[in-house]
C-alpha cells in the first residue's frame, strides 16, 4: 500500500540518524498544540507541541501526574484529543501499522494476557499479523533472548516476579521490530543491574534498526544515558516546559556513565525538573 | 498431631463435610428414636435408606427422567445463554434493548406460568425443558455477559493497536477471559436447571412412565409413603450436589494453568 506523497520505507536504511546532526530527518510523530481532558474535568495535557523526528531517541520526563503516559497514550493512538492534532509520518492514524510505520506499545504495568504462556503472550503481535513459520519462532526465540526469558517461553505470566513480566512485555513489543517504540516507563520495576543491562540492549536494538522511540522515565540518569532528546514535563496542567538536547555520540557506554560531560547534563536535567515541579506547585495553590 | 491425613488438604475437604453428614444422621436417628417419632411423621436415616433400597427400582427411573430433563435444559441454557451474551457484547444498543427480557425471564415466578406453557406444549418432556431453562438461562447470559465486556482495558487497547479483526478479539482475548465468569454461572445455572425441572414437574404432576422424581414425591406424600418421598429428596439434593462437583471439576479444569479460583496460593 502506498500513500501518494509519502516518503520511501526507510527499512533497509542502515545509518543511524541522530537527531542532533540530522535537523532535517523525516517527521514520525508531529503534535500541535493538544490539549487533553478526561472526563472527570482533569486537564491532562494543555498545548503540547512535541515533534518526534525518524531515528531520534526521546524520553518524556516530570513529576508524577504530568500527563506523561497521557501524551504517550495519544502519540500510540490510544485516546483522542480533545483538541490540537497529531500526525504519524505526517499522514493520519490510519497508516499506522502499515509497513516501515509499525508501532509497538509498552504499557507502565506488564498487561500480558494470564491465560498464555510467556511464548504465546510474545507471538501475540505476529499472530495478530497473521504472520507465522519458522522465521516466526526464531523471531520470538530471539525477543525472549534479549529480555533474558529464553528459559521461560513456556511459563505462565503468574510464575514470573514483576520485573519478568515486564521484560516479557518488553519482548512482546520488540517481537514485530516495530519503527516506532514507545515505552511507558518499561524499567520502573526492575533491579539496576538488568536496568542498565537492558538499557544498553535497547541502544543497540535501537541503533541497529535506526528505530525512533519515545521513552517515559523518573530516572534523570536513564532519561540522560538514553537519549538524543530530554523533554520535561511539569503537572497541573500538564505541559512541556524544555527540550534538552544530549549532545553525545552514540553507542554510549560505560564510560559515558561516569564522565564529566554526563554529569553536566543530568545536572541541567535535574534543574529543569525541579524547576517543572515547583511550577506545578504554584498552579495548584 | 502430624497425622498425614490430617496435613493432607484433599482429604480434609472431603472428609470434614462427611464427617458432619454422618454426625448429623446419627444424631437424627438417635432422636427419632428416643423420641419415638412415627415414620410417617419423620423418618431416621435407616427407615429412608430402607426405602430407598426397597424402591430402587421405580426411583431409578424416576431419577433418569428428572436428569433427562434437567441435563436437556442445562444445555439448552448454556447454548443460548452465551449466544444471547455474545450478542449482547456486539452493540450497547442491543444489550439495552434485550437485557431487560432477560431479568424479566429471571424474576417471573416459574411456578406462576408453568401451566401455561404445559398447555402450549404438548409433549411432557419439552414444556419441562422450557420451564427448567427459563430457571437456569439467566445466570449463564449475565456471567458470560459481564466477563465478555470485562476485558483489561489495556490488553484491548493493544489489540486494536494490532489491528485485530474482531472475530480476532473475541476469540483471542475475550472469550478467555470470559471463561471464569462463564464458569461461575454454570455452578448456579446447573443447580437451578435441576429446581427448575423438579418445580415444572410439581406443577405438570405428570404420571406414568414419565414421572419423575417430584411426582414420586407427590405420590408418596398422598400415600403417606414419607420414607420414600425422603428417599427421593435424597435423590433431588445428591443429584444437585454431584452437578455443583462436576461444574467445580470442570472450571479447575479448564482455568488451572491460571485463575485464581483454580489455583493454590503460595506465599
Ligand atoms: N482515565 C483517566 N480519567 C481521568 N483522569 C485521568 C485518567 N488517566 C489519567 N488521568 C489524570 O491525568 C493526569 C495525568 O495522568 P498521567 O497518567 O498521564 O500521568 P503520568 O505523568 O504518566 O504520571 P506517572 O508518572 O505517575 O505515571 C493525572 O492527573 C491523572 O489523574
Ligand atoms: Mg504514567
Amino acid at each position: 500500500m502506498t500513500i501518494p506523497g509519502s516518503v520511501p520505507d526507510t527499512e533497509d536504511s542502515t545509518a543511524v540518524i541522530s537527531s542532533a546532526e540530522n535537523a532535517s530527518a523525516r517527521p514520525v510523530i508531529q503534535a500541535r498544540s493538544v490539549d487533553k481532558v478526561y472526563a472527570n474535568g482533569t486537564i491532562a495535557l494543555k498545548g503540547a507541541d512535541l515533534d518526534i523526528k525518524q531515528g531520534e531517541f526521546v524520553s518524556l520526563l516530570g513529576p508524577s501526574g504530568c500527563g506523561k503516559s497521557t501524551l504517550l497514550r495519544i502519540m500510540a493512538g490510544l485516546g483522542d484529543v480533545t483538541t490540537g492534532s497529531v500526525k504519524w509520518w505526517e499522514q493520519d492514524y490510519d497508516v499506522v501499522g502499515d509497513k516501515g510505520r509499525k508501532l509497538a506499545f509498552v504499557f507502565q504495568n506488564a498487561t500480558l494476557m494470564p491465560w498464555a504462556k510467556v511464548r504465546g503472550n510474545v507471538r501475540l503481535p505476529l499472530d495478530l499479523e497473521k504472520d507465522s513459520g519458522p522465521a516466526c519462532e526464531q523471531k520470538i526465540d530471539q525477543a525472549l533472548n534479549m529480555v533474558g526469558l529464553s528459559n521461560f517461553g513456556e511459563s505462565y505470566p503468574r510464575e514470573l516476579s514483576g520485573g519478568m513480566q515486564m521484560r516479557a512485555s518488553i519482548a512482546r513489543a520488540l517481537v514485530t521490530e516495530p519503527n516506532l517504540l514507545l515505552m511507558d516507563e518499561p524499567f520502573g520495576a526492575l533491579d539496576e543491574m538488568t536496568r542498565n543491562k537492558l538499557n544498553d540492549d535497547i541502544l543497540e536494538l535501537w541503533q541497529a534498526n535506526g528505530w525512533t522511540i519515545v521513552f517515559v522515565t523518573h530516572s534523570v540518569y536513564e532519561a540522560v544515558y538514553l537519549s538524543s532528546r530530554v523533554v520535561v514535563m511539569a503537572a497541573r496542567p500538564g505541559r512541556i516546559v524544555e527540550e534538552i538536547t544530549i549532545d553525545e555520540p552514540f553507542p554510549r557506554g560505560p564510560e559515558f556513565r561516569v564522565s564529566q560531560n554526563f554529569a553536566e547534563y543530568c545536572r541541567r536535567v535535574s534543574e529543569s525538573l525541579e524547576k517543572a515541579s515547583t511550577m506545578g506547585q504554584e498552579q495548584s495553590q | 498431631m502430624s497425622n498425614p491425613l490430617i496435613k493432607n488438604e484433599k482429604f480434609v475437604q472431603y472428609a470434614a463435610p462427611l464427617f458432619v453428614g454422618v454426625l448429623f444422621m446419627a444424631l437424627w436417628e438417635i432422636t427419632v428414636r428416643a423420641l419415638d417419632v412415627a415414620p410417617y411423621i419423620l423418618p431416621g436415616p435407616v427407615a429412608i435408606f430402607q426405602a430407598l433400597g426397597e424402591n430402587w427400582e421405580s426411583l431409578l427411573k424416576a431419577l433418569l427422567v428428572t436428569l433427562k430433563v434437567t441435563f436437556l435444559a442445562f444445555f439448552i441454557s448454556v447454548v443460548l445463554g452465551v449466544a444471547c451474551s455474545l450478542l449482547f457484547i456486539q452493540s450497547k444498543w442491543i444489550e439495552v434493548s434485550l437485557f431487560p427480557y432477560a431479568i424479566l425471564m429471571q424474576v417471573t415466578p416459574i411456578v406462576a406460568i408453568a401451566p401455561l406453557i404445559i398447555i402450549w406444549i404438548n409433549d411432557t418432556t419439552w414444556a419441562l425443558t422450557v420451564c427448567a431453562v427459563i430457571m437456569a438461562i439467566f445466570p449463564v447470559i449475565s456471567n458470560t455477559t459481564l466477563g465478555l465486556r470485562s476485558v483489561d482495558p489495556n490488553l484491548l487497547n493493544m489489540f486494536r493497536m494490532y489491528r485485530a479483526s474482531r472475530w480476532q478479539e473475541l476469540t483471542r482475548l475475550r472469550i478467555p477471559g470470559a471463561l471464569p465468569y462463564f464458569f461461575g454461572g454454570l455452578r448456579i445455572s446447573s443447580g437451578l436447571a435441576l429446581i427448575g425441572a423438579v418445580v415444572a414437574e410439581f406443577v405438570a404432576g405428570t404420571g406414568g412412565a414419565k414421572a419423575g422424581l417430584a411426582y414420586m414425591i407427590l405420590q408418596s406424600s398422598y400415600n403417606l409413603q414419607i420414607p420414600k418421598m425422603f428417599a427421593a429428596l435424597f435423590l433431588i439434593t445428591g443429584t444437585g450436589i454431584l452437578l455443583f462437583a462436576l461444574m467445580v471439576w470442570l472450571s479447575d479444569l479448564a482455568l488451572r494453568n491460571w485463575h485464581e479460583s483454580a489455583l493454590k496460593t503460595e506465599n
